[in-house]
């Protein structure tokens, strides 16, 4: 029955589960031992993010599609709001789940508080006026031009000490478990929580000339391996590994199915962590770095594609029994798809990585198609069937409009199809006419302005599907907020009245 | 780079030392695939994929 679902876990029963003696029984476990007020405060900075670094999205792609909406204000043009949408989007909305999903379910899985209380609301305050320093310094133009890297030393800083903060608790936390195995959501965790340490600080090292301003302490193509080395393992270790994470976690909480293979989990951790550090040079075809180090990070990119489906397909199949619930349960509807942009967009990649389909994809709309097509349908999914799936776990109550929570879905599916259809088009055009030659080898379309007019049709479309994305987060944030509002209020739901007494 | 450093970097062929470290992962990956596959280890691992269910959470 739906209310036991919410129920009181001490008086919950697991009838057909196996506990080893290594594990501590779960009903013996109190629910007050784990801190979920700082679970609570990174829902509400994701959900908040979330929707102003979306609005940031939804501005600039208007501005592609229809110039004036740049307003001819400095701090509003593209080249300064562009970075601003990245950031917040990366770091904010994205960073936040990631620390939502990790401070839930690291406790439940190690079956401890975290380690320690004020480090944990130190992570969360300092991530936030990190967040709030970037939002300003970015407008102003304060930038180290570097991809996902753009704010400036002194922000930089600020992030390490805040990283370092989260580390300690987190490591501390993994130390005083009371459960021996280390579930491999976990592991996920701790390559997100080393990796993102090694890669911020290496890619920002800089000598500081004034407070706003620094040089890097890199050039050229040193200065551009080390900047794609860090840029593609910010997809890997920001935006994949804690959201498999996640997805090892959730889609099994939420189809209450075990996970389908944990032997194939543990290979797929492995081969994952090992291969994506490899693979920043796919970025750097046909440039200056040497050849050799081209195809290195050619053949990293495409044995990806294995671990890369290893995963999808694990997630899948843990999906199995369960596969009619998907029919009414908006959770694992946003998981499904979530794991399915997950496989084509680890599909796409390794293949955008091929020297020859390279050669025409690069620097074209098809690269924005290709990162949307990851962060919209397998960050932003799993990030919703997240929240959604922990709404009722942290503030027992159900949501007070779930139908709205399908049309959501709804809104979101069809807006990444029109995102990626329509960049993938743009793309294709683009690369096309870039190489196109006439009879006498002479470039077929020299003025850049005539195929940038051909892009029109394209980004009208674009800001479509973004905008149909942007309108669902903001329905979820309201659907949220009445919520969480009439859960203070004291109000049960019919389905929630019986767990609340 | 340093011209002294350029030449003996290109004097030298690590063609043998790429293979061994090839060799290596590969023996690595095999024997790290074997051991989570191996019978021995199956029921522990199936009890592990069981843990999310069997947190002590609040389902």
């Amino acid at each position: 029955m739906m209310q036991d679902r919410y129920a009181d876990p001490q008086t919950t029963n697991w009838p057909d589960l196996v506990n080893p003696m290594e594990y501590t029984n779960p009903t013996t476990v109190d629910e007050s031992v784990y801190d979920d007020d700082v679970v609570r405060m990174f829902f509400g900075a994701t959900v908040i993010w979330g929707v102003v670094g979306m609005l940031v999205g939804v501005t600039i792609a208007l501005q592609l599609a229809w110039w004036p909406a740049n307003l001819g204000l400095p701090w509003t043009t593209f080249g300064r709001l562009r970075p601003l949408h990245t950031n917040a989007v990366i770091f904010a909305f994205a960073g936040n789940i990631c620390f939502t999903g990790i401070y839930y379910s690291m406790q439940r899985l190690l079956k401890t508080r975290m380690w320690s209380d004020r480090l944990s609301r130190i992570h969360f305050w300092g991530w936030q006026a990190i967040i709030v320093a970037a939002a300003i310094t970015l407008p102003l133009g304060l930038t180290q031009s570097k991809e996902y890297a753009e704010l400036i030393w002194p922000i930089d800083i600020a992030i390490v000490v805040i990283w370092v903060i989260f580390a300690v608790n987190f490591f501390g936390t993994l130390a005083t478990r009371k459960v021996k195995h280390i579930y491999v959501a976990i592991w996920f965790y701790i390559s997100f929580v080393i990796t993102i340490a090694v890669l911020h600080v290496v890619n920002s090292l800089a000598i500081p000339a004034t407070l706003f301003r620094s040089y890097p302490v890199y050039s050229g193509m040193t200065d551009a391996l080390v900047q794609w080395w860090y840029g593609h393992n910010a997809v890997g270790f920001f935006l994949t590994t804690p959201f498999l994470g996640l997805m090892y976690y959730f889609l099994p909480r939420a189809a209450e199915r075990p996970v389908y293979s944990y032997r194939l989990s543990i290979v797929h951790f492995w081969s994952l962590v090992f291969l994506y550090i490899w693979t920043g040079p796919h970025h750097l075809l046909y440039s200056g770095l040497p050849d050799w180090a081209q195809t290195l990070g050619v053949v990293f990119s495409v044995m990806l594609l294995a671990p890369s489906w290893g995963g999808m397909l694990n997630g899948l199949l843990t999906l199995r029994g369960a596969w009619h619930r998907v029919r009414t349960d908006p959770v694992l509807k946003f998981f499904v798809v979530a794991v399915s942009f997950y496989g084509m967009s680890t599909f796409e990649g390794p293949m955008m990585a091929i020297r020859a389909v390279n050669s025409l994809a690069h620097f074209t709309n098809w690269v924005i198609g290709h990162v949307h097509s990851g962060a919209l349908g397998w960050v932003g999914m799993m990030t919703f069937g997240t929240l959604y799936w922990l709404v009722p776990r942290l503030w027992k109550r159900e949501l007070v409009y779930p139908n709205m929570a399908t049309t959501h879905f709804w809104l979101a599916t069809i807006g990444i199809v029109l995102y990626t259809v329509s960049m993938w088009a743009a793309g294709l055009i683009e690369g096309l006419m870039w190489r196109a030659v006439n009879e006498r080898g002479l470039l077929a379309s020299p003025a850049f302005m005539d195929i940038a007019d051909r892009l029109d049709p394209f980004y009208g479309l674009r800001l479509l599907g973004g905008l149909l994305y942007f309108i669902g987060a903001v329905m979820m944030a309201w659907n949220i907020y009445r919520t969480v509002a009439a859960s203070r209020a004291g109000a049960p739901t019919p389905s929630a009245a019986t767990a609340a007494s | 780079m340093n011209p002294l450093l350029r030449e003996a970097a290109e004097s030298i062929s690590l063609g043998w030392l790429a293979g061994l470290v090839t060799a290596f992962f590969i023996v690595w990956f095999v024997a790290w695939t074997w051991w989570a596959f191996s019978p021995k280890n199956k029921e522990k691992f199936e009890e592990a994929a069981r843990m999310p269910l069997s947190d002590g959470g609040d389902s």
